[in-house]
């Protein structure tokens, strides 16, 4: 199994993609305000994602020291959700909110799809690692 | 009534997450003491695990804050 940090490099090169086909989308499709929501939406989203890379290797770090383990920062990523949507609540000419809340879970479904294809690719040998 | 709403909708979502996260923590916790060479493992799969604990509630929280501010 691969290791935290190669896990979110690829899910951001993932999401790097889709932002890129959504802006195009957004410059050039009739729904301008549903693609500004989607990209609002993932940007958060990989923020969400970064923050909890980010202290599940301090908490790993802590929990390897012996020191008292650091909290997982969901508040921090509950707040940012709530960020998203307060943008798009206050902007609605610009960012579709529903696009908003869709786009805010798609690096979660990201992360789902290439986990259980990834498994399905290299299926772990009878949990010998374990 | 909204105000109500927002409050269940924040609050179960939050219970719901903390005894997830709770019970992945201590069980990734558990199997480092057990096994602290399976440490990488564990950790991929305690990330996987705390972030799709954490999609519902996030949803629950956008919601009530949507219905609040109706």
């Amino acid at each position: 199994m691969e290791n935290l940090r190669q896990i979110h490099n690829r899910q951001k090169r993932a999401l790097f993609f889709l932002l890129a086909l959504l802006a195009l989308a957004w410059g050039f499709s009739p729904w301008p305000t549903v693609f500004a929501g989607l990209i609002l939406g993932v940007l958060f989203g990989l923020y969400n994602f970064w923050i909890l890379t980010r202290r599940m290797e301090r908490f790993d770090r802590a929990l390897a020291q012996g020191e008292k383990a650091p909290s997982l920062g969901s508040g921090l990523r509950f707040a940012s959700g709530i960020a998203a949507a307060a943008i798009a609540v206050s902007l609605p000419e610009t960012f579709n909110l529903i696009a908003t809340v869709i786009g805010l879970m798609i690096p979660y479904l990201f992360l789902l799809a290439e986990r259980i294809i990834s498994q399905l690719k290299h299926p772990d040998p009878g949990g010998k690692e374990r | 009534m909204g105000l109500l709403a927002a409050a269940l909708a924040v609050g179960l979502g939050a219970l719901g997450a903390g005894i997830g996260n709770g019970l992945i923590v201590s069980k990734t916790v558990e199997g480092i003491a057990r096994q602290p060479e399976a440490r990488g493992v564990l950790q991929t799969t305690m990330f996987i695990g705390v972030a799709l604990v954490e999609a519902l509630p996030i949803i629950a929280v956008v919601i009530a804050f949507i219905v609040m501010n109706r």
